[in-house]
């Protein structure tokens, strides 16, 4: 049979992010594929060059809108080593306990959008629901649900109030009893095992290779993980674990993403109950001496690299982000090597390659002419109902 | 859990590819020439157990495009491997073919930094648009949009819905 290519992207119903990949396909096998990612290059690391650290960091904040705190934090405990700064422990906690919630969120978001890649919505739907007390948590701490604002150089912007504290930890159960079902069904439901048991498959050597991170070289039993390599914020101080799987495919990741949500559900309590007393943040010389700093980071989608580079004054000379996706994007290429067309999705999907998301509708009629956006609170309420009355009973 | 490299280690290892200098907590660069590079990696990998390429960063500093290389292995030790290119014919051989992540970083830096890597299997455009003009590197430091100039996307304006 001869060989045909396929483009699939920028814009395809299956694929939620702006990549483009020419599939040469032999039957429905996969031969290989071409990358494309030129739809969204926004310039940030030439805009962060003209701002100083004040201005900079709700920029960086914006590179993504699932994992915002962990470029922040990436960036501040950068600048801080540069600067020889030591932040408050309670500062450390706090900057913990969001990044831990944004690896909740982001994999809850995740196996939400596995479900809906295998045509199983029903998860998608439950996910997304449960996904909402993490929201509501950030967006008690911080005022924001995406983009939170948390982080200065020097420490956190908001103090974290003992009614915020309580009110953070009385989600927790509920949350914890619905990522159980999810071990369960990961387990034990049909279409889960049917459409990610040997889908994707990469071995360690594979994994190592190609220069994966995150969960998709975990799931491949690479133990690699930035918060045990190269300890930032509290985590040489407190009890967790690193998930690994030796599946090495679909399954695999899934599982040690859903394992990944208990554990940070640990720190988030650990954190909140072991919450120091202290100052926030300290004060902050304006400009930065000249110096160099890898700032390594474990974002949920895997490591998160900042390279920093500083020349005296109060902006960066330059700022170089390797996102954990341009790290992941070999290891799908071979991945799909030999596999099924109609695995593409979930395959692409495995990585969790980093989409934004947005929290609005807004309704078109073309035949009366009518624009109708939906309120938040609406929306809410609709997604809400069923949610509540579990909460009740 | 294997400890984590010593400075004494590393520089003796590294003698004969550069000087090898801390690069803050548990962090060791190397900076060696274009020319000794692809050996000077070859040799962490084998000597030193570095078998993670983390990233590759590329810097101009306005004399000299720099590209660093960072390496992790089981020691946690984050060893980087630094060298400069001229600005006026920056290239270099490719890596990917020793490394096989680095195909893909090399590719941004050519489209940012305008670094040729001679010997890549597709160097073609990743971050950037297919529009964007030829010959025109954003991250260099001397790099302005020149005005009325297209850098791509939609050329007319299109009324509002």
């Amino acid at each position: 049979m001869t060989e045909v290519i396929i483009p699939i992207g920028p814009q395809h119903p299956a694929l939620k992010e702006p990549v483009n990949f020419r599939v040469v396909a032999d039957g429905e096998k996969i031969v290989r594929l071409e990358l494309d990612l030129s739809y969204n290059h926004r310039g940030i690391e030439k805009a962060a060059e003209q701002r100083d650290f004040i201005r900079v960091l709700p920029l960086l904040e914006r590179v993504c809108g699932i994992c915002s705190h962990s470029h922040t934090t990436a960036f501040a405990k950068g600048i801080e080593e540069i600067m020889q700064l030591e932040i408050p422990p309670r500062a450390q906690y706090i900057r913990t306990i969001i990044a831990e919630l944004e690896r909740i969120h982001s994999h809850l978001l995740w196996l939400g959008v596995a479900g809906h890649e295998i045509g199983f919505n029903t998860l998608f739907m439950w996910t997304w629901r449960d996904r909402e007390a993490v929201q509501d948590t950030l967006e008690e701490m911080s005022g924001n649900r995406v983009h939170y604002g948390m982080n200065e150089v020097g420490g956190v912007r908001c103090d974290l109030t003992p009614a915020q504290v309580r009110a953070a930890l009385a989600r927790l159960p509920l949350l914890e009893e619905r990522v159980q079902k999810y071990v369960g069904m990961v387990n034990e439901e049909e279409t889960m095992l049917l459409r990610f048991r040997g889908v994707g498959k990469m071995t360690k050597q594979e994994a190592l290779a190609y220069g994966a991170v995150g969960p998709t070289a975990r799931a491949s039993g690479v133990a690699c993980d930035a918060r045990h390599e190269d300890p930032y914020l509290v985590y040489a101080e407190i009890p967790w674990e690193v998930v690994t799987d030796t599946h090495g495919d679909v399954y695999g990741r899934t599982c040690v993403r859903i394992g990944e949500i208990q554990e940070s559900t640990k720190i988030v309590r650990y954190c909140l109950e072991h919450l120091p007393e202290g100052n926030i943040r300290v004060a902050t010389p304006k400009t930065a001496p000249t110096g160099e700093c890898l700032s390594r980071y474990e974002a949920p989608r895997g490591e998160l690299v900042h390279f920093i580079r500083t020349n005296g004054t109060d902006k960066v000379e330059r700022i170089d982000i390797r996102t954990p996706t341009l790290a992941n994007w070999t290891s799908v290429a071979m991945c799909l090597t030999g596999q099924n067309i109609a695995d593409i999705p979930v395959i692409v999907a495995a990585i969790d390659p980093c989409l934004s998301c947005t929290s609005r509708i807004t309704v078109i009629d073309d035949r009366e002419k009518k624009k109708n956006a939906i309120t938040f609170d609406e929306l809410r309420e609709r997604s809400r109902a069923r949610w509540h009355a579990e909460e009740r009973s | 859990m294997i400890d984590p490299l010593t400075l004494n280690f590393v520089t003796e290892t590294m003698k004969g590819f550069g000087t090898v200098e801390p690069a803050g907590k548990n962090r060791f660069r190397i900076t060696t020439t274009p020319d000794r590079l692809r050996d000077a990696i070859m040799h962490v990998q084998a000597m030193l157990g570095c078998d993670r390429l983390i990233t590759v960063s590329a810097v101009d500093n306005s004399r000299t495009l720099e590209l660093h290389y960072h390496f992790t292995g089981q020691h946690r030790t984050v060893i980087t491997i630094a060298t400069g290119l001229s600005r006026d014919k920056p290239v270099l051989a490719t890596l990917s073919d020793l490394l096989l992540p680095a195909g893909l970083y090399e590719r941004q830096i050519h489209d940012l930094f305008g670094i040729s890597f001679t010997g890549h299997p597709s160097l073609k455009k990743l971050v950037l648009n297919e529009d964007f003009p030829e010959n025109e590197y954003p991250l260099r430091k001397d790099w302005k949009p020149a005005p009325g100039r297209s850098y791509g996307g939609t050329k007319e304006r299109r009324e509002p819905l």
